[in-house]
């Protein structure tokens, strides 16, 4: 019987290629679009290098303080704090500091000159992050405490600023007329993972800021590596107890503190929403993608439609006969799903070859810096999910439109709506 | 024949109903585009109002010195860099530098007078030389100089062309004037320059307001400098500031960016948005181009006979494309009036804080790449029906 139904449904599509091919060009196209959205997002939020175990991480990155009068302040936090309240919270199972924000430090090679975004932070940083090191070690917690001036570089700052990337480990670096001992190489971070991207990695201690001020607001985050993917509520909370028991800078101008230990989707979201609530606006942010992907497909879906709706009508004669012999409306409205849904697997294999092709051209193009975007099995979990979607939304209304056919004017030929 | 087109649509507006919709999205996307479009060409054509090349945004960073040695190490980088060769002239700033993502904004008005309107713009803090660094223009009156030195009543303010017309509607000379911030604090207006749009091409034209700093100021705008250097200066030079920079304050640490790279940047992110959402919509325009042509060919098909008869009574084929063709533009119209219901929700309720000049514009454009769609897609399959031979067609049924 699927099969029968499959037989005809590719007999169909090659009786007018023309019709098949506008229909397989809107899906595929509106697959590509969703698709490559969906793998940006994932290539920035998903468990990739170096935050491989995403879903044991949670981010301290921001406190906010609410003043009195109105008015808010919003920064990341200061390192003394986080050293003091957060490096000793329970339920983790290690806490690294590090700077939230990459500075630019500069690096003269002859004539040349070299930009390098560089990052701060403690041993524990390589410990909690799964950084792929092509060659050397990173530096430990003990180094860091001494303040030893050693530096993990990426692969291309390496071929940047040694001209190769072998063999660097143990010659000098010097950036905004430091000098650093190159300990380890690792592989290019791509700059969408904003937590933990930089070109140059050194000890926070060899930084130009007092390390021991217990300012609330500064420029450190703190990523916190729980047990297990269960535990991260449980830290969550203890963050929550600690903030509330901070007493504030000044009761006569502050009002409140908020910080919260968010999971790597909601530090993202809270950059771009001071005010988000106890989950850091993923909520919203999740509502208004799914909302906008709805209204994209809209206009393909429509379209879809409307020539299903068409191309109906020249099958009137066989739909006629159909029900002549007694198929029921439910049977047809089946089976005409059925051939639209087998449409857009069509289109969605052709949407995933564009989308791999489109991401290609992307990372080419050097747009965003590191970016190595590909297709993967959530892409691709995805991309079924969305064709089937797509296949019954622009399906049903061509579908209950045919079954509603009465045999005997299908059968004239009579069918004008 | 136009009344009888719309009756002969308005009738199959049911069965129509679907593309009528499918015509109405099309408008609404082509209505967002060209809002999009129209709004950055406006901005792009708008003067910038001062030049960027040679100049250079030098961040200093005095790390962990004590702040009360500060404004004495700055004093001396100044006295540094000024005497280097290859450095023109500098000016100290604040960190709302051209093209940087950084704004300061604030809110004047005339303190006198009875019509006192609001005029909210960028707020720019500005030293005797940012006028050779940046090469603005001045429109009346002076720019900052020795004469700011001595204690005034009122602290003097520059303001731009937009502002005067924003602040004194009525059209007098802003020059002498007084405004205040929010009844705060009254400055005495010096002098009116021409624009200053720090934020680059693609921000959208408003006041612009520049506060004085002395060079004696010990408490602003200390960490950032805008630089003039020689044209052709390069890495050398760079390298040489920094060097400077270091060795005159006692180890400050210090970023140069040249303002071209600035600029760059910042047209890298505003222009990203709008040519992502351009390619969404030509993909989803091209979509509704092919569906309409596809369908307007099944309908064809569908009504060789009708057209076959009309053939027989005498018409031209010139008359039956005519007709085929007027039915779609007809549907257009109906698909667009809805449209325009929706897109003029926007400058009515004023969603968007743009000149709703803009979104006039746009629905004109809207329209006609409206028109120009349906009329292309319709143009073959009209050619189709003229070519129906009466003979043929009415032998099938």
């Amino acid at each position: 019987m699927l099969l029968s139904y499959l037989k005809i449904a590719w007999k169909v599509l090659l009786r007018r290629k023309f019709f098949t091919a506008i229909s397989l060009f809107g899906i595929s196209f509106t697959l590509m679009i969703l698709l490559v959205v969906y793998a940006l997002f994932d290539f920035t939020v998903g468990p990739h290098r170096p935050e491989l175990q995403a879903d044991r991480l949670l981010y301290v990155s921001r406190m906010q303080l609410l003043y009195r009068e109105g008015g808010q302040s919003n920064n990341a936090v200061g390192y003394g704090f986080l050293n003091q309240h957060i490096r000793t919270l329970k339920t983790p199972e290690k806490v690294s500091l590090s700077e939230a924000n990459f500075n630019v430090a500069t690096a003269y090679v002859g004539q040349q000159i070299l930009k390098l975004d560089l990052k701060r932070t403690d041993g524990e940083f390589w410990q909690v992050l799964d950084f792929d090191f092509v060659a050397g070690r990173p530096y430990n917690p003990t180094e860091v405490r001494d303040a030893a001036h050693l530096a993990v570089i990426n692969e291309s700052t390496a071929r940047r600023y040694f001209g190769t990337a072998v063999g660097v480990v143990g010659r000098p670096l010097e950036a905004d007329a430091v000098r650093y001992q190159v300990v380890g190489v690792v592989r290019d971070v791509p700059v969408a993972r904003a937590n933990s991207y930089a070109e140059v990695w050194t000890p926070v201690t060899t930084g130009p800021d007092d390390l021991r001020k217990p300012d609330l607001l500064g420029k450190y985050q703190a990523i916190v590596l729980a047990r297990q993917a269960a535990d991260v509520p449980a830290i969550q909370d203890e963050v929550q107890q600690l903030v509330r028991h901070t007493p504030l800078p000044d009761p006569k101008i502050f009002k409140k503190i908020n910080m919260r230990a968010q999971t790597l989707l909601a530090s993202y979201t809270a950059r771009f929403d001071d005010n988000a609530g106890a989950d850091g606006g993923v909520g919203r942010f999740t509502g208004l993608l799914l909302g906008l992907g709805l209204l994209f497909m809209l206009l393909p879906a429509l379209n879809l439609v409307n020539i299903n709706v068409s191309r109906t009508l020249e099958r009137s004669g066989e739909i006629g006969v159909r029900k002549a012999f007694g198929a029921t409306a439910g049977r047809l409205v089946g089976q005409f799903l059925l051939e639209n849904i087998f449409l857009t697997l069509l289109g969605g294999v052709l949407g995933l070859g564009l989308a791999a092709g489109a991401l290609a051209l992307l990372n080419g193009s050097h747009f965003f810096a590191y970016s190595n975007y590909a297709l993967n099995g959530r892409v691709f979990g995805v991309a079924l999910g969305v064709v089937l979607f797509f296949g019954i939304l622009s399906g049903a209304y061509p579908a209950y439109k045919m079954s509603k056919l009465q045999a005997v004017k299908a059968l004239k030929g009579d069918i004008a709506a | 024949m136009i009344r009888h087109l719309i009756t002969l649509m308005w009738n199959r507006k049911r069965a129509n109903g679907l593309l009528i919709l499918e015509i109405l999205l099309a408008f609404v996307v082509l209505f967002a585009v060209s809002s999009v479009g129209v709004y950055s060409w406006l901005n792009y054509r708008a003067p910038l109002g001062f030049t960027y090349d040679n100049v250079w945004k030098v961040q200093l960073n005095p790390g962990t010195q004590p702040a009360a040695e500060q404004f004495a190490s700055l004093q001396r980088v100044l006295a540094r860099l000024r005497s280097t060769p290859g450095v023109v002239t500098l000016s100290r700033s604040v960190d709302n530098t051209p093209f940087a993502f950084t704004t300061n904004t604030a809110e004047f008005k005339a303190r006198e007078g009875k019509n006192r309107p609001d005029a909210y713009g960028d707020i720019y803090d500005a030293g005797p030389e940012l006028r050779d660094v940046m090469g603005l223009r001045m429109v009346a009156g002076r720019w900052f100089d020795q004469r700011d030195e001595v204690s005034a009543r009122y602290p003097p303010i520059i303001v731009t062309e937009l502002t005067q017309a924003a602040l004194f509607p009525d059209g007098k000379s802003a020059l002498g004037q007084l405004i205040t911030d929010n009844d705060r604090e009254t400055y005495r207006i010096v002098g009116v320059s021409g624009p200053y749009r720090a934020g680059g091409e693609l921000s959208e034209p408003q006041p612009g307001y520049f506060l004085y700093i002395s060079p004696q100021d010990t408490a602003r705008a200390l960490f950032n400098l805008l630089v003039r250097v020689q044209p052709g200066s390069g890495a050398a030079l760079e390298k040489q500031l920094n060097a400077e920079i270091r060795a005159a304050s006692g180890g400050w640490a210090s970023s140069i960016v040249a303002l071209p790279d600035e600029r760059a940047t910042k047209l890298k992110f505003s222009l990203t948005p709008p040519a992502i959402l351009g390619v969404v919509c030509v993909f989803l325009l091209v979509n509704v181009a092919l569906g309409l042509f596809g369908v307007l060919w099944l309908n064809i098909n569908q009504r060789r006979a009708e057209l076959g008869v009309r053939r027989a009574l005498g018409a031209t084929g010139a008359a039956i494309s005519r007709q085929v063709l007027g039915e779609i533009l007809v549907l257009t119209t109906f698909g667009l009036g809805l449209g325009l219901l929706v897109a003029a929700q926007f400058p009515l309720l004023g969603v968007l804080d743009v000149k709703a000049g803009v979104y006039g514009t746009a629905m004109a454009l809207a329209a006609s790449g409206l028109y120009l769609l349906a009329t292309v897609c319709a143009l073959y399959p009209s050619q189709l029906a003229a070519g129906i031979q009466p003979a043929v067609a009415l032998r099938e049924e």
